[in-house]
């Protein structure tokens, strides 16, 4: 069998990179496209008020309290926006970091309010939070 | 006399598809195609709230989901108060009630409904809880 004679000049083969291309690009476009960027989130911290047996009521101060109804806050009885509670909650801060602030929410308040109201707090260093049900 | 030569000249590639390689390879680890939360629920702003980061949030966490039903669910699965009952004494009697609980509830939720919740946890001996909000929002 005869073997036809190549001619060979020292080229090396080249490999067709195209459809690879066409590929990788394919990829990269769908990635692109289904990327969604992910919410950075934060957790607010609070306690129910864990019954004490040894804890006498008339011992206990007055805590700060704030009472959270389907229309808002309300702080010593007054209704107020968040702004206004926001000012409050720096008035109480800055006498004591360590107060603790009650959170009351009535049964048909959202939940976006109790959110708000802790938030405030956290703003302001006020970590001793309770919450409790009206 | 100079020789001509009909030789074409080419582009190097080689860059280009490093860098898209690249590209590809951060997508991929980045991409989170399933989804084990309840996407249906809108939460509340709270920028002042602690960054949930892993570090922070150890695998021992449990998250339960409240949406604007009241409906309850842990990692989009849906549960009545007594399978939630159930669940956390389970959690409680493996690990203790020291480990931390995430409300992620929706901010049309009526209290009543993340009472619920919260009555529950307490019942188990967990007292201090956290509420889930968003601290910088970044999806559509």
């Amino acid at each position: 069998m005869a073997y036809k004679r190549r001619n060979n000049k020292g080229e090396s083969p080249k490999l067709d990179m195209t459809p690879m291309i066409d590929v990788v690009f394919q990829l990269l476009i769908f990635f692109v496209v289904t990327l969604k960027q992910e919410d950075i989130l934060s957790k607010l911290s609070a306690a129910r008020p864990a019954p004490d047996p040894n804890a006498k009521p008339d011992q206990q101060p007055d805590p700060t309290t704030i009472i959270v109804y389907d229309q808002g806050f309300l702080f010593n009885g007054l209704p107020m926006r968040i702004d206004e509670l926001d000012r409050q909650m720096a008035r109480v801060s800055r006498s004591s970091k360590t107060a603790m602030v009650l959170v009351k929410c009535t049964m048909s308040s959202p939940h976006k309010f109790l959110v708000q109201a802790l938030d405030v707090c956290n703003k302001h260093g006020l970590q001793n939070l309770s919450i409790l049900t009206m | 006399m100079a020789k001509s030569r009909t030789e074409q000249c080419e582009l190097d590639m080689t860059p280009m598809i490093d860098v898209v390689f690249q590209l590809i390879i951060f997508f991929v680890v980045t991409l989170k195609m399933t989804t084990d939360e309840n996407k249906e629920i809108i939460l509340e702003n709270g920028k002042n709230g602690v960054i949930i980061t892993p570090k922070n949030r150890p695998p021992s966490t449990l998250e339960i989901e409240i949406d604007k039903r009241g409906m309850i669910s842990i990692h989009n699965a849906r549960m009545n108060q007594d399978q939630l009952a159930t669940i956390l004494r389970n959690r409680v009697n493996k690990l203790g009630n020291q480990f931390p609980v995430l409300i992620r509830a929706d901010f049309r939720t009526k209290h009543e409904q993340v009472k619920k919740v919260m009555d529950i946890c307490t019942q188990r001996g967990i007292w201090k809880l956290s509420f889930v909000a968003i601290q910088e929002k970044k999806a559509n």
